[in-house]
């Protein structure tokens, strides 16, 4: 029986470790499908665009305020508080303040707040 | 006495399970296909279009002039709202148009009975969303007086000025 013949075995481990570098390779693709989909469901969660409009709508609430009988401001934030549980489960409060003198400039002190449960938001800005 | 020779013989069995291993694993993983939809990104892009469109149409033109949203919910202009906010989403830099479809609704407060109720402003057609999901934008709006009440809105709602959140469903077809 003829001997076997042991020539030429580092060709073959080397072919056999770039058989496996490929594999690897394939299994980086295999979970790129993977990448940004924390980054994606977090930003998705945090609600920006909410309290970014919330804001813009306390501030028109505070513009038109002036031009409003009591009973029509009241009817305005109680709008935005109810709606807000009812539609987006925000809990949101807001008021705002007599102006004061900032800076030689009268603005009013306006108070918000917004607590969705995952993310809370407060703010007093002077407006 | 432990023999030495054959040692590549060895390693090479070793490189061969490990690539055993591996061809198991892939073949198992490709039963469940992931695909881009999966991964909420293109849903966190619409969204955030959705919500820039909004934004873009509750500017007005020039200090002090109502801007085109609130113009469209005072007056119950469903149509017109429909068509200005897809022309500004569905605009891309290649010029040909995208191809995404919404519906609106309106969420006002009965302040008599104090409920939440709301009436569609936008139906929605009927196209298919494909495996991405549709998305939520929203927008407060505040309406002035409206005398008279426009023809649609509902009999609950009232005429004094009044906050509502008008909000779009916006999905890829």
């Amino acid at each position: 029986m003829a001997r076997m013949n042991e020539e030429g075995q580092w060709i073959v481990l080397m072919g056999l470790l770039v058989a496996v570098a490929l594999f690897f390779l394939a299994l980086i693709i295999n979970q790129s499908a993977l990448v940004g989909q924390t980054t994606a469901e977090g930003v998705l969660e945090f609600p920006k665009n909410d309290i970014r409009d919330l804001r813009e709508a306390v501030f028109d609430y505070v513009d038109a305020a002036g031009a409003l009988d009591p009973i029509e401001r009241v009817d305005i934030e109680k709008d935005i508080i109810t709606i807000s549980l009812e539609r987006k489960n925000a809990v949101v409060q807001f008021g705002n303040g007599t102006p004061q003198d900032v800076s030689g400039r009268w603005l009013r002190p306006v108070d918000i707040h917004y607590n969705n449960g995952v993310t809370v938001y407060n703010e007093t800005v002077y407006y | 006495m432990v023999n030495d020779a054959g040692q590549l013989y060895t390693m090479e069995g070793v490189a061969a399970g490990v690539i055993m291993l591996l061809a198991a694993y892939i073949v198992v993983s490709t039963t469940s296909i992931y695909t881009t939809g999966d991964t909420h990104i293109p849903d966190m892009q619409l969204e955030q279009l959705g919500s820039d469109v909004l934004a873009m149409m509750d500017a007005p033109n020039t200090n002090g002039t109502t801007s085109a949203l609130e113009t469209f919910v005072s007056t119950n202009n469903g149509t017109g709202f429909n068509s200005t906010f897809l022309s500004y989403c569905n605009a891309t830099t290649r010029g040909t148009l995208d191809n995404l479809h919404m519906s609106a609704n309106i969420t006002y407060r009965d302040a008599n009975a104090n409920k939440i109720n709301e009436y569609p402003f936008v139906a929605p057609d009927n196209t298919w969303t494909g495996r991405e999901s549709a998305v939520r934008a929203t927008r407060w709006v505040q309406l002035p007086k409206l005398s008279p009440k426009p023809v649609g809105m509902p009999g609950d709602m009232r005429t004094d000025p009044q906050a509502v959140l008008v909000e779009v469903l916006l999905w890829r077809a």
